[in-house]
Parts: structure tokens; C-alpha cells; sequence
């Protein structure tokens, strides 16, 4: 039993009083079983392996609360079809699913709890190891409103859809998005999740989001993590594959003081494609981000491609740790790992460490880290074409970036993602 | 125009050594004249073309620069791109991921906005570039690419002719822009330059070769050695020079 817990008694209280979800008796249960095993387990502290660098335990000493239901008046722009929630509940008015094709349901889990209980359940069901994955068994305790999306077989979804958890106008909440992509086989979806925030707010986003690509599925998911500069970001995602699924993700993290995200690929048969890309701004002092990757080829004839690059600024510090580890007995996998960085400042830090645990002869891999400055060359060369100083930096900056922003495939959300972090189109 | 005394320049090298490469150098360029440097490797003619560029890391022991009777050597180097001074580079920097026409544009327009001019709107920036990209023989589809990435020599040094083209400077600097060109793109690059000649506007021609000088008339000629002028004259100068080599006027130093 943990002693630096949030108390073990605020916990209950809080599962008891969840405002989010329409009660549910197996749910309840689940819930309860889930809370048992982290209050068990408690925070994770330095000590282990797998959190190092990042300290959680701050969160012990917080005494984050529900939000309530906010009005909102102001409408909210999304892309394509758009489902919004505020400090963590749904705004049906806000949200636009006029351009969603028959027989995809995406609907909030609120909802869904209701309307598709049987198809939902076995998702939450599949629980969480508390030990390796301790905030997504701490999601399932304290689930908050999420979106279920479920595409039948071959069925293309060409507009893009966004899921868009806005924080704004309370302190000291928190919320735990669960949310569920189910993809048939043959199926295409192209989905951006994105937390933002609108002011400045102290809060924790504990977010878990799992896909299921089922044989020849496509998805192209993009995340954005801009929330407020106070707040803390956990997120869990948990990616299965089936035969020939390919999976490509866009990650990009310019928000909150802390951040910690694991993304966890899992295969169920050959064929499998894992794309994962990523890219950090990070411009506060204090500011951390901590990306854990972790692709599983279980099975042959796999592949997975990891870049994440990181712009450093001020007294900021991230962590980046991939890792592909590659089964006995499985042939013909490429793996290829990359984490470059650029220093913006002498007080930046970067902790790198893409990992290979290799237990196949039949293998090709290749992994890479690289930390620099940005080029002197050519930042003068600019400025010698009249390009003032900040402006020349901007641009190079940007230029470093561009290769991650590259692999969005949309035109549309390739713009808007570079403009939420701040680049030019 | 331009008026240089007495400079002196060094720069560190990787030991933290000071290393004096300028050693008192006078040059004073009036409007609308052509001068062309000439000099062996390692005289210092990379390293003053540089300087009045603004390049940082070198430092300045002594002497100084005025240009339209302005301190050049207190002015930023973006600072100094506004006032109309332009140095096309030896080795022009590959920028992957720049776009090489958003490039030109921010260029272009940092420029217009240091000396209170409106920005050119995307059309008039388009018909621009266009017709100066016409001008050097470049092909269009270099627009698109990044900034000098995956460029050959000849096209670096074609993209630097049409960055001058684009800027209009009042004081172009080429530094051994001959170098590695073909006699096609040296054309290009002569014809370039030549388009630009006018009685309000000073050019520099840094170069080991008389060849350039055949496309681009100097009215003076100086010869730089150990970071020096040690001699100048008028175009018949480089002749000499071509014919002879260097080593005659080495003597000549103090």
C-alpha cells in the first residue's frame, strides 16, 4: 500500500461521484477493481526504470477534483466532423457529425454506454496492468466521457475527423478520456484527438486511447497536445494490429508543463505496417515531455518506423525513449528508430534512448539519435538576405519540423496542425 | 560609397587561437564603379567580402567601414542586407526544408519592411521572380525546391545571381563566384551582374581568375596578399596578374 497516494479516500469519493458516465453495474465493478490495484500500486516514483525522468509524484500532492458543466456559447471551429467536449463532457452543440457516412457510429462513450453497451464492453473490459500501465488502470477507475468510433468493413471515412477536448475557465480538474477506434477490415479513417486549452488553468488530463485495426484497415491518426502551460498530460494509447493493418500517427506536443505519453503497439498477425512520428515544441521554462514508444513485432513481416524530433527552448526538458523489441522465431521485420533534437538554449535538456531488443536473425534495423543547434550558416545566410534575426530563426526552426509535418498526408490538416504550432502554412 | 581604413580582422580557430587575417586594409569604392579583388589562397579576400557582410564570428582588431557614410560594422547583418548591401556567397548554404520562393518572398519583403515600403502581394512577387529567374537561366521548378538543397554549383551560385536580382543592392560583393562554373553559367552569372550595372550602384568581384573579369569589366583592380592590398591598377592589372602569377608581387609586401 502506497502512503503518497492522492488520499485513498478523495479516490473513492471521486469514482463514486463521477458525473461523467451513466452508472453501470459491471462498470462499477470494473472501476472499483481497477482503483483497488493502482491505490495498491500508488504513483510511480523515479525509482523505476520506466519513469526515470519523469517525476509523478508531484501528482500525490494534489487534490484534483470533477469539473461541472460549463455554458458555452462561443462556437468552436474544428475540421471536418467534429466532436467537442469541454473539461471533459460532450457538447452535442458544438459538435458536427452531419458529414459522418452511414453505419459509422461515433458517438460519445457517454452515449454509447447506453446505446452500445455490448460493443463496448468487451473494449473496456480488457484491462490494464496497474504495475506497467498504472494511469490507464487510474483511466478505467476514473473514466470520463470519451468517443467511441467504430467503421464497419470496408467502409472509407475521407473526411477527417476531430475529436477535440477543449480545458478552460476552472482550476484544479481533471479528466480521464477514454477513447475507442474500432476499424473493420478494409477500412480508411483519417482522425486528429486534440487537448487544448484556451487560458492559462491548472489541470490533468489522463487520457487512454485504443485502436483496433482489424485485416487491411488504414488509419491515419494525428494527435495535438497545446494544453494550457500548467497543466499536466498523461496519455496511454494502445494500438492491435491485424494482418496488413497500417497505422500511421502524427504526434505533436506543444503544451502543458508536464507531459508523459506512451504509445504501445501490439500485433495480432503478419503484414502489419506501425508509422510513428512525432514532434515536440517545447518553449516554456520547466516544460517536460516524456514520449515512451514501444512496437512488439510478435508476428512476420512486419514493419515500424519511429521519428520524433524535438525543438528544446529555455529550461526545458524531454525524454524520448523508443523501443522495438522483435520476438524469437519472427522473419523478414524492419524496424528503424530515430529521435533528432535541436538545443534552442544553454539550459535545454534532452534525455534520448531509442532501444532494439533483438531475438531474430532475420531482422533489419537501424536506430539513431542526434542532438545539435540549429545551423549557424544558415541562420547568417538569412540574415543577410534581410531576414531579421527572430524571423530567420523561426524559419529554421520550422524547417527542422518540416519533416515530421511532411508525413501528414491531408493537406488541410497538415496546414492546420503546422499552424497550431505556430509555423507558417 | 563605400570607404574601408585601415582594417584589421582576426578570427579564433578551434584551439581558441586568434588568428589576424586582415592587416590593415584601405579600399574606397564610389558609386557606380566595378573593383575586383585578386589574390592567392588565404590572402583574406573570402574573409573581408565576410565582414562587410557581417558574418559574426570574426572580430574587428581595427580600422572601420562606412558605407553611405553610415558605421557598417555596428549595423546587424539583416541590417545591412536593408541598407543595400548583398554578398553572394562562395559556398551558398543548403537550408533543407526552406522553400526556396517563401525564402525569396521573406526576403524580399524583410527588406521592403526595414525601408517602410509595403509588402509585394503574392501576384506581383510571382510576375517578379519570374522574369529575374528568366534572366539567369534557372528553371522555374528550382521555386519549389528548398534552398539550395540537392542544388548543383552552377545552380547555387545561378540561385545567389537571382537572389541579387531580386534585392536590387546598391553594393553587390560576389565572392569567387566563378568558381566551379561552367562557361554557360558564368554567362548567366556576367549577364546577371551586368543587368544590375549603374552609375548608382558599386560592385566587388572577389576572384582567383582573370576569366570572370572577361565578362565583367572591372574599373579597378587590387591585388590582396597575407590580408593586404598590396597593389592596384586598372584592368590591364589582372592581365598581368593571369599572365605572371602572384608571386612578383609578393615582394612588393612591407
Amino acid at each position: 500500500m502506497s502512503d503518497d497516494v492522492i488520499s485513498d479516500s478523495h479516490l473513492k469519493a471521486l469514482l463514486t461521484d463521477n458525473p461523467y458516465l451513466p452508472q453501470k453495474k459491471w462498470l462499477r465493478e470494473l472501476q472499483n477493481i481497477h482503483l483497488t490495484d493502482f491505490m495498491q500500486r500508488g504513483f510511480p516514483t523515479r525509482r523505476e526504470e520506466h519513469w526515470k525522468y519523469t517525476d509523478m509524484s508531484q501528482l500525490a500532492n494534489e487534490n484534483f477534483g470533477w469539473a461541472h458543466k460549463l455554458e458555452m456559447t462561443e462556437p468552436v471551429r474544428g475540421q471536418g466532423i467534429v466532436m467537442v467536449f469541454v473539461n471533459g463532457f460532450f457538447y452535442p452543440a458544438l459538435s458536427d457529425l452531419s458529414a459522418l457516412p452511414p453505419h459509422v457510429i461515433l458517438c460519445p462513450i457517454s452515449q454509447a454506454l447506453e446505446q452500445h453497451e455490448e460493443l463496448l464492453k468487451p473494449f473496456l473490459q480488457n484491462g490494464f496492468d496497474s504495475n506497467q500501465y498504472p494511469f490507464a488502470c487510474l483511466n478505467t477507475a476514473l473514466m470520463t466521457d470519451g468517443f467511441l468510433l467504430s467503421v464497419p468493413d470496408n467502409v472509407e471515412v475521407n473526411t477527417p475527423i476531430h475529436c477535440l477536448f477543449l480545458n478552460t475557465q476552472q482550476q484544479d480538474f481533471m479528466i480521464h478520456p477514454r477513447n475507442i477506434i474500432d476499424m473493420g477490415a478494409n477500412s480508411y479513417i483519417t482522425i486528429i484527438e486534440e487537448y487544448a486549452a484556451i487560458g492559462v488553468e491548472k489541470y490533468l488530463t489522463n487520457a487512454v486511447t485504443t485502436f483496433h485495426a482489424a485485416q487491411n484497415a488504414h488509419i491515419s491518426y494525428h494527435k495535438i497536445q497545446a494544453e494550457s502551460k500548467h497543466a499536466i498530460h498523461i496519455a496511454n494509447m494502445f494500438l492491435m494490429q491485424d494482418y496488413n493493418s497500417v497505422i500511421k500517427n502524427v504526434h505533436l506536443a506543444i503544451g502543458s508543463h508536464l507531459a508523459r505519453e506512451d504509445v504501445t503497439v501490439s500485433l495480432q498477425a503478419e503484414g502489419t505496417e506501425s508509422y510513428l512520428y512525432g514532434l515536440y515544441h517545447l518553449s516554456e521554462n520547466g516544460q517536460h515531455v516524456d514520449n515512451h514508444l514501444l512496437v512488439s513485432h510478435a508476428y512476420s513481416r512486419s514493419k515500424s518506423v519511429m521519428l520524433y524530433k524535438g525543438i528544446l527552448d529555455k529550461k526545458s526538458r524531454a525524454v524520448f525513449n523508443g523501443k522495438a523489441y522483435v520476438h524469437k522465431d519472427v522473419q523478414h521485420i524492419n524496424a528503424a528508430q530515430a529521435n533528432h533534437n535541436i538545443l534552442l538554449s544553454d539550459t535545454a535538456e534532452i534525455n534520448s534512448k531509442p532501444e532494439l531488443e533483438i531475438y531474430s536473425d532475420d531482422v533489419k534495423c537501424t536506430h539513431g539519435a542526434t542532438v545539435g543547434q540549429l545551423d549557424k550558416d544558415a541562420l547568417f545566410y538569412l540574415r543577410s538576405r534581410g531576414i531579421e534575426s527572430e524571423e530567420a530563426l523561426k524559419l529554421l526552426t520550422q524547417a527542422f519540423a518540416t519533416e515530421v509535418l511532411n508525413k501528414i498526408e491531408n493537406p488541410s490538416l497538415r496546414n492546420y496542425i503546422s499552424q497550431r504550432a505556430g509555423y507558417h502554412e | 560609397m563605400l570607404v574601408i581604413d585601415n582594417l584589421h580582422a582576426s578570427i579564433e580557430d578551434e584551439k581558441q587561437k586568434t588568428k589576424l587575417i586582415l592587416r590593415g586594409i584601405n579600399l574606397h569604392v564610389k558609386p557606380g564603379e566595378v573593383h575586383a579583388i585578386m589574390g592567392p589562397n588565404g590572402s583574406g579576400k573570402s574573409t573581408l567580402a565576410n565582414i562587410l557582410a557581417g558574418r559574426p564570428e570574426y572580430q574587428i582588431n581595427l580600422g572601420s567601414v562606412q558605407f553611405d557614410r553610415q558605421d557598417l560594422l555596428s549595423m546587424e547583418p539583416e541590417e545591412r542586407a536593408a541598407a543595400g548591401v548583398f554578398l553572394a556567397f562562395q559556398y551558398p548554404v543548403e537550408i533543407p526544408g526552406v522553400n526556396n520562393t517563401y525564402f525569396l518572398k521573406a526576403a524580399v519583403n524583410s527588406i521592403r519592411k526595414q525601408r517602410n515600403l509595403p509588402p509585394l502581394d503574392a501576384i506581383d512577387f510571382l510576375a517578379l521572380v519570374k522574369a529575374k529567374i528568366k534572366e539567369v537561366g534557372m528553371d522555374e521548378k528550382f521555386l519549389n525546391r528548398a534552398v539550395n538543397e540537392g542544388f548543383s554549383g552552377g545552380e547555387k551560385k545561378r540561385n545567389e545571381i537571382l537572389q541579387m536580382l531580386m534585392l536590387e543592392p546598391r553594393l553587390a560583393i560576389l565572392d569567387e563566384t566563378d568558381s566551379g562554373l561552367d562557361i554557360d553559367a558564368l554567362q548567366a552569372v556576367a549577364k546577371g551582374v551586368n543587368s544590375l550595372r549603374d552609375p548608382k550602384r558599386s560592385i566587388i568581384v572577389v576572384t582567383h581568375y582573370q576569366r570572370l573579369l572577361d565578362y565583367i569589366v572591372p574599373d579597378v583592380v587590387h591585388v590582396m596578399v597575407k590580408g593586404q592590398i598590396i597593389k592596384s591598377g586598372n584592368k590591364e592589372l589582372a592581365l598581368e596578374l593571369e599572365a605572371k602569377g602572384y608571386g612578383w608581387l609578393e615582394s612588393l609586401q612591407a
